[in-house]
């Protein structure tokens, strides 16, 4: 690092040849971009405003959002730039059924089937543990690093660990990514023996009960609509063959996102029910969060750690290493590796 | 509100469109600029507001107190407690949890209670890079390089929305001057501007974060279960990763602050070009670079003291700009290997001969290994990718689009400035309705590559 003076940073525009425009001529170019973005792109504005969470900016970038919307269905413009550019889309393809829209009404009693009870419940041996081959780590946000952590400490027992986060999606919105299709496509391709799903960090949203009413959080109402749908990915992994272990929420610092992970957990319980000896509910609320009192530190291995990252929702590296190794704990009572 | 969202497609043409019909009133348009910067900050936390407002406050009452000290002595006692106060202000919110867990372990270790409490404090978003804004611009007041500004003007400089949460860093003597006056609305760079956010773009959401996608995050993660050629191809797409999320950031700013009419300094000129540390560190970063240079190596002594006093200078500014982006030891490490790499460099100037493709080919590939320092989550996780580079396997991250686009980047700044200056110039002299149009072409394609959860946050937002 030289002393000498270096500082001939700006004159990067002005050197000669550059052309000067008048400012309207900017504002006009900003302004066509946005009108041709209208034509081509006009969904996604509503589609980002109904992803963002209730408040003034959702408000006002869907009242922009719905006039753009409504100009882009009527023109072709939109479609055609859609089936142009769709290639480009590296998402994979959930166009197939199993949504949560096309979740049924209740009504009728579910029968009650063997899998509603485990082998200790009945005084029985437990079943013999099969190899773990294949493990899919899930979820939102939380899943991370905890995947990691999961596929670190099983890469040298051969397990392949697939690990698939969607940041920023939820069980309560289907914009980022409808779990319900999604379950059904990673049960799909990857044939999992086991599915770790640590989701509920963005969940909360409002919801379309079983008469089309939208329900808003937290009522016993939109805990019965989230049970649900959790209920309904459960299905499917547990379905396909595989010992599902879905991860309750620690509670988080904020109390308006504390009331929401309350509800959530009371929903994951209640949706793992008939379900008992192929879906595990895993505890971290007792391990993290103790009465349910968000801490940002806790005792780990004798030494106080910190275990929560600053936004007061997720696990640090530290917290996520240990409830790496409390799922650990529970595949190894189900599985041998 | 992130720069490639619906959310800021919305706000900039508006704030555009009244920022140029308000120019010529600086009287209004300053609040009005001044509020539309602080509505940008408040969408990331509105609590975070107060902060920059309070930095805002205590560092103008520093520069004020600092034009009016009698003596030498006086103006350097407040400019040491202003940059306390800056200092303590990251030192709480980005390092206190870092510093109280290293603590706590080594009490723990020695049977001593840990006597600081352990919390976790939100970081806000652009911190490092306006707390250092703020210490330049009180330093450069004592050094008599500005005025004291009005108030307003500095809240404006400060907190200036393009620049605001990752740079560049901007001098208070670069942008104080250009608020003086309105910008004229005849000279406006408008079609540079254009062609810069669409770059930006590009870089970031289509080669940045196909590259975090696809191959950097998934090897970084879990190195172990990866082979030689699948990390030692994570390595060289991290260096053009983080590149491109870099520059891409701050073309946009730069682009953005020309359609506004306010000229940024520039921060890269192709840094993989670079045939030593000294070189990349005149390409990589520059605003941080000359901060770093005049702002804590000078003024701990340079070169001025003897060999052995600047190979110590080196190695505490380069320690301490590691630190600057975040609090962990991989930081540390990587600004000391970066010092080490500037102290060779002194030690060995004129004692060796070497071509300079050799000079390159060296530079680069310790600059790749820097950002392995740099991206690890741990230091163990450092030593798990190195070690990882001597398990022989086959590819299976090798694919066209991924290497094409390392070699790309790359390969880019390899080729003879002239030309694609030449070409950029070019494309900058075409009417900016074209651009305007080229720039919706380039959001729609972009836009098609971002997958369902949106486009990450850009890597030195969290710094």
């Amino acid at each position: 690092m030289s002393a000498s003076r270096d500082d001939s940073l700006m004159s990067r525009f002005d050197r000669e040849g550059l052309r000067r425009f008048r400012a309207r001529d900017a504002v006009l170019a900003i302004l066509l971009a946005g009108v041709i973005l209208v034509l081509l792109e006009g969904g996604s504005v509503l589609h980002a405003g109904e992803e963002m969470k209730p408040g003034v900016g959702r408000s006002l970038v869907l009242a922009v959002g719905r006039p753009t919307n409504a100009i882009a269905e009527a023109l072709p413009l939109a479609r055609a730039a859609h089936t142009a550019t769709s290639w480009l889309n590296p998402e994979r393809n959930l166009s197939g059924p199993g949504g949560f829209t096309t979740l049924v009404a209740g009504g009728q009693i579910p029968p009650v089937t063997p899998a509603a009870f485990t082998p200790e419940a009945l005084g029985e041996a437990p079943p013999t543990r099969h190899r773990l081959k294949r493990l899919l780590v899930t979820g939102d946000s939380m899943s991370m690093p905890l995947d990691a952590d999961l596929a670190e400490a099983l890469v040298e027992h051969h397990v392949h660990v697939n690990q698939d986060p969607h940041i920023g999606s939820g069980i309560s919105t289907t914009f980022v990514v409808d779990w319900g299709k999604l379950a059904a496509a990673q049960v799909k391709t990857d044939h999992p023996d086991a599915v770790v799903v640590f989701i509920g960090a963005n969940d909360g949203f409002p919801m379309k009960g079983t008469e089309g009413r939208e329900v808003a959080c937290c009522s016993g109402s939109w805990a019965a609509i989230y049970a649900d749908r959790v209920r309904q990915v459960m299905n499917t992994y547990r379905a396909s063959g595989a010992l599902v272990y879905w991860l309750t929420l620690p509670a988080p610092r904020e109390a308006a996102r504390a009331r929401i992970a309350r509800v959530v957990n009371a929903a994951i319980q209640v949706a793992a029910q008939p379900w008992a000896a192929q879906v595990r509910v895993v505890d971290t609320v007792g391990t993290f969060t103790p009465g349910f009192a968000y801490r940002d530190a806790m005792t780990v291995r004798g030494q106080q750690t910190i275990v929560r990252q600053a936004d007061g929702i997720h696990l640090n590296d530290a917290g996520s290493s240990l409830l790496a190794g409390i799922v650990l704990g529970q595949l190894q009572q189900d599985f041998s590796y | 509100m992130l720069f490639p969202s619906v959310q800021f497609a919305i706000f900039f043409p508006i704030v555009l469109t009244v920022s140029w019909a308000l120019m010529p009133k600086p009287r209004v348009w300053k609040p009005f600029i001044l509020a539309a910067s602080y509505l940008f900050y408040a969408c990331a936390s509105w609590r975070f507001v107060f902060l920059l407002a309070g930095v805002t406050l205590g560092n103008q009452a520093a520069a004020v107190l600092i034009a009016r000290a009698g003596n030498e002595r006086r103006r350097r006692l407040i400019v040491a407690g202003a940059v306390a106060l800056d200092l303590g202000l990251l030192g709480v919110f980005k390092y206190y949890s870092f510093f109280a867990q290293q603590w706590a372990d080594v009490a723990g270790n020695l049977g001593l209670g840990s006597t600081l409490p352990l919390l976790t404090i939100a970081l806000p978003v652009g911190i490092s890079f306006f707390t250092f804004q703020a210490i330049s611009y009180v330093v450069d007041v004592k050094r008599r390089a500005v005025e004291p500004a009005s108030t307003l003007d500095f809240a404006v400089y400060l907190s200036f929305f393009p620049h605001l949460v990752a740079g560049p860093i901007v001098r208070a003597r670069e942008f104080l001057p250009q608020l003086k006056h309105p910008r004229d609305p005849n000279r406006v760079a408008a079609s540079s501007g254009l062609w810069l956010v669409a770059l930006g773009l590009v870089k970031k959401v289509v080669i940045a974060d196909f590259l975090a996608r696809t191959l950097v995050d998934p090897v970084f993660a879990v190195p172990k279960t990866y082979g030689a050629p699948d990390v030692l191809l994570a390595a060289y797409g991290y260096a053009a990763q983080i590149y491109c999320d870099f520059s891409g950031y701050t073309d946009i700013a730069i682009g953005l602050a020309l359609l506004l009419g306010y000229v940024f300094p520039q921060n890269f000129r192709s840094p993989y070009r670079a045939t030593g540390f000294r070189d990349f560190w005149r390409r990589w970063h520059m605003t941080l670079s000359r901060f770093l240079r005049d702002d804590l190596y000078i003024p701990l002594g340079g070169n001025r003291g003897g060999r052995l006093l600047t190979y110590r200078n080196l190695m505490v500014t380069m320690v301490l700009g590691g630190l600057w982006h975040g609090a962990a030891w991989t930081f540390v490490l990587w600004g000391a290997f970066q010092g080490l790499g500037l102290v060779a460099e002194h030690a060995l100037a004129g004692r060796l001969r070497f071509p300079g493709w050799l000079r390159w080919a060296v530079t680069f590939h310790l600059i790749v290994f820097g950002w392995v320092l740099f991206r690890a989550q741990s230091l163990g996780d450092v030593g798990t990718f190195l070690s990882r580079l001597s398990v022989p396997a086959s590819p299976t991250l090798w694919t066209a689009p991924v290497v094409a686009a390392i070699v790309l980047v790359v390969g880019l700044q390899l080729l003879p400035p002239d030309p694609l200056e030449r070409i950029q110039v070019w494309i900058e002299r075409r009417r900016p309705v074209f651009m305007g149009a080229g720039l919706a072409a380039v959001v729609a394609v972009a836009g098609a590559t971002v997958p369902s959860q949106g486009v990450p946050p850009f890597i030195y937002f969290r710094f």
